[in-house]
């Protein structure tokens, strides 16, 4: 989905072991089409694991080093929980609405 | 209380271990917020395991057991996979950019950071790996 600038990409239940695979191949898929400005809804992320947060650090690595932007917006407390524990919250742009992530 | 479930080195195992622990969690009232603590940290130390404890292509049988006391949740898994200490693992920088951050090594990291207390010990050829929740 397209808003504004942003490439949107809804995230649904759990990310672990056993998805985390089909999510990456899905994520670099979208990037590999071109897209430099990538949000990620996590409104529905209900779960996820060290597999899942790796899918994320590699997307990120890849729009960085193409110039382009990747924002999260919509985390869980739980789901924020862990993006803090793990170092995650200061290297992703985390927005709490849709509305605040692609505002710019 | 006390309960075990003995699942097999395969990823897809997952499934079970979150009914398990669901069906614990209903019964003994453990809040939503602590068994999701809980399902990350078995998923965590269950995964690990299955990729590398193993260098044969067997079937292997690796107990996984809650157990409730006063006031704490207790985890243990016991696999017999090659000696190894997942408490020893360096911890990763967490301050570093997403540039400099190294893909992977987080899995003990979560473990560590979820639970109040982990331990391993080695016994009978098999890794004890305890895992101590306060509630």
């Amino acid at each position: 989905m397209q808003i504004k600038d942003y490439t949107s990409v809804i995230i649904k239940g759990r990310i672990d072991s056993m998805t985390a695979g089909d999510f990456e191949n899905k994520i670099m898929e979208i990037l590999g089409g071109g897209v430099t400005k990538m949000l990620l809804d996590c409104s529905d992320l209900t779960y996820i694991s060290s597999s899942g947060l790796r899918v994320f650090l590699v997307a990120q690595k890849k729009i960085l080093a193409t110039g382009g932007t990747l924002r999260i917006c919509c985390l869980k407390p739980e789901i924020k929980d862990i993006f803090d524990i793990s170092g995650f919250s200061i290297i992703f742009s985390i927005f709490s609405d849709v509305e605040k992530a692609t505002s710019d | 209380m006390k309960r075990t479930i003995t699942l097999s080195n395969r990823i897809d195992e997952l499934t079970r271990i979150s009914s398990f622990l669901k069906k614990c969690a209903d019964q003994w009232g453990i809040p939503a917020p602590v068994t999701l603590s809980l399902n990350l940290v078995m998923e965590e130390a269950f995964t690990n395991v299955v990729q590398y404890a193993y260098s044969d292509n067997h079937d292997h049988d690796i107990d996984l057991i809650i157990k409730k006391k006063d006031k704490e949740l207790e985890i243990t898994l016991i696999d017999d996979g090659k000696q190894y200490d997942p408490t020893d693992e360096k911890e990763p920088d967490i301050n570093l950019s997403a540039n400099d951050r190294p893909i992977g090594g987080l899995g003990i990291f979560l473990i560590k950071k979820t639970m109040d207390n982990v331990s391993y010990y080695r016994k009978d050829n098999k890794n004890h790996l305890v895992m101590v929740k306060k509630v």
